[in-house]
């Protein structure tokens, strides 16, 4: 017994710690702690039954969840207007991070240029700009997608650009001594090298993005999985709001984990190279 | 080489800006919404006068502050126990990596019914937003001591407390402030979406505000402000983070 405990630690703690914690919180929807602490406390027990608006609990969220997937769907075609603002942010970013990171990275003189900018922009908050992005092109899908491109184009173009100061400045010794002209150089050397910090970069613009969503579609916008946290919310309807907050959770993990095991690979790649 | 640096820098940022406000001052592009430099600067000489400007700046500090502190407060010792305990990590991270795959800006409609519009639902969303980095950081400083160190502490027989003071927490050190750093960034965002989405005052509720009313100079200066708020907050963390590391002896090439 001890060793099968000794063996899953770290599932079982876990475990533990999470089931503990749901069966707290549908206990203080429900009523349980109240009932319980009766007949110590007598009526002051009472305050340990919350409000369903208040808190929800984690079966009305569970039946809540199955009714907007699966009976009404109506949260399919929120999702739907969340992923193409994503995919085209994202997107965008990409293809004005990367050449602007490899830019930046390669020529000197451009990187001194655009330096100033890219620091004031890290600086600030990006949302900030959110009413200006309104202003400009209105509350519609344009500027829930340009928040989403200002907030994911920074890591990308940063990480793209520390790709290109640490190539090994050996290997494009030899490809010059080897009279490799730019274009070659940049496909067989200095493109491979930069692939696990892109990576990296995109695992970090994915998280940006994420905010982007729920920050574009919060601030005046009527689809979109952030627009349905945002109506719930006026509502009071606590497990609506729960449902989209999980939803978004889910969509990040999946993300991430995914980039995480294309990165892998590409290690995996590399070390084949090395051996 | 340096001197090169600053003057296509600074010269870039010259020409940018000047060819902004020609572009407004001829009319090329409607100044309300592109606003221009010498706008902006006047809409901020304006505002400094105002009272009511100063009371959104004092409404969005003591947000960041009391959110930002008190995430330092529990973000450190928390994510200290977690290296130090392996049980503790077990329980508490299921929690720590849930609450790092929302971002946090999404709890703000949660929040807001808990805490109501007024400022504490946004030191809650700034704390929530800066706490989660603090906790990571810490603990990844704390697991990766370096393990020779730990060892020759204790065949030494040093104590728990000696190694916990003389080790850990110097090794931690960077760390934190690579942590603080980031949960500074966080703790801006959470004052502005907060303020942007539901609020009566703050520098952020100024920019919604402005914009709403198309008055793009205030607006840019409410950015600018962020802008300057988040280069001098890392920049403040950086000279302590120097004070911290002197005894470090530096690794490399000198700089």
């Amino acid at each position: 017994m001890k060793r099968l405990y000794l063996a899953h630690e770290r599932a079982i703690l876990g475990a533990g710690g999470v089931v503990l914690f749901l069966v707290l919180w549908e206990g203080f929807e429900r009523g349980w702690w109240a009932e319980l602490l009766q007949p110590l406390l007598g009526p002051e027990a009472a305050r340990f039954q919350l409000k369903p608006i208040f808190i929800s609990s984690p079966t009305r969220i569970a039946r809540m969840a199955f009714d907007m997937f699966f009976v009404t769907g109506a949260i399919w075609k929120d999702l739907g207007w969340s992923n193409l603002e994503f995919a085209l942010g994202v997107a965008l970013a990409f293809a004005i991070g990367i050449p602007l990171g490899l830019a930046a990275g390669w020529y000197r003189r451009f990187n001194y240029a655009v330096e100033p900018f890219l620091a004031a922009l890290n600086a600030t908050p990006q949302v900030a700009f959110l009413p200006l992005l309104i202003l400009w092109v209105g509350t519609g899908l344009a500027s829930r997608v340009l928040i989403i491109v200002l907030l994911a184009v920074l890591p990308i173009a940063i990480s793209a650009l520390a790709a290109v100061r640490t190539v090994d400045a050996r290997l494009v010794r030899v490809a010059r001594s080897f009279s490799s002209g730019d274009a070659l150089l940049f496909r067989s050397i200095i493109l491979p090298s930069a692939v696990p910090f892109l990576l990296a970069g995109a695992r970090l613009a994915v998280g940006r993005g994420m905010i982007g969503i729920v920050v574009g579609e919060i601030y005046g916008s009527s689809a979109g999985i952030g627009a349905m946290i945002n109506q719930a919310g006026s509502r009071f309807e606590t497990d609506k709001v729960f449902v989209g907050v999980l939803t978004i959770a889910a969509a990040g993990v999946a993300l991430v984990e995914l980039i995480r095991r294309i990165e892998r690979r590409v290690d995996v790649w590399r070390s084949q190279v090395a051996a | 080489m340096n001197f090169e640096r600053l003057l296509i820098g600074g010269g870039t940022l010259v020409v940018f800006l000047l060819i902004w406000e020609l572009c407004a001052d001829f009319g090329a592009i409607n100044p309300l919404f592109i606003s221009s430099s010498s706008r902006i600067a006047q809409a901020g000489a304006a505002l400094v006068a105002d009272p009511d400007f100063w009371n959104d700046v004092r409404v969005s500090a003591r947000e960041f502050i009391l959110g930002y502190v008190a995430a330092i407060v529990i973000g450190v010792p928390l994510g200290l126990l977690m290296g130090t305990s392996r049980r503790l990590s077990y329980i508490v991270a299921p929690f720590v990596d849930t609450l790092n795959a929302v971002p946090r800006v999404t709890l703000l409609p949660l929040l807001i019914i808990w805490f109501g519009i007024g400022i504490w639902s946004k030191v809650a969303v700034v704390f929530l937003g800066a706490v989660i980095p603090i906790v990571i950081s810490a603990l990844s400083g704390v697991k990766t001591n370096e393990a020779r160190f730990l060892t020759m502490a204790r065949s030494f027989s040093a104590s728990r407390i000696k190694i916990f003071a003389s080790i850990i927490l110097p090794g931690m050190v960077p760390f934190i402030f690579t942590g603080l750093k980031y949960a500074a960034g966080r703790a801006l965002l959470g004052v502005v979406v907060g303020e942007l989405y539901a609020s009566t005052a703050g520098l952020g509720h100024m920019i919604a505000e402005a914009g709403n009313m198309f008055q793009t100079d205030t607006l840019f200066f409410g950015v600018l402000i962020f802008t300057a708020t988040g280069l001098v907050v890392v920049a403040l963390l950086d000279q302590l983070e120097r004070r911290f590391e002197r005894w470090r002896p530096s690794v490399g090439a000198a700089t």
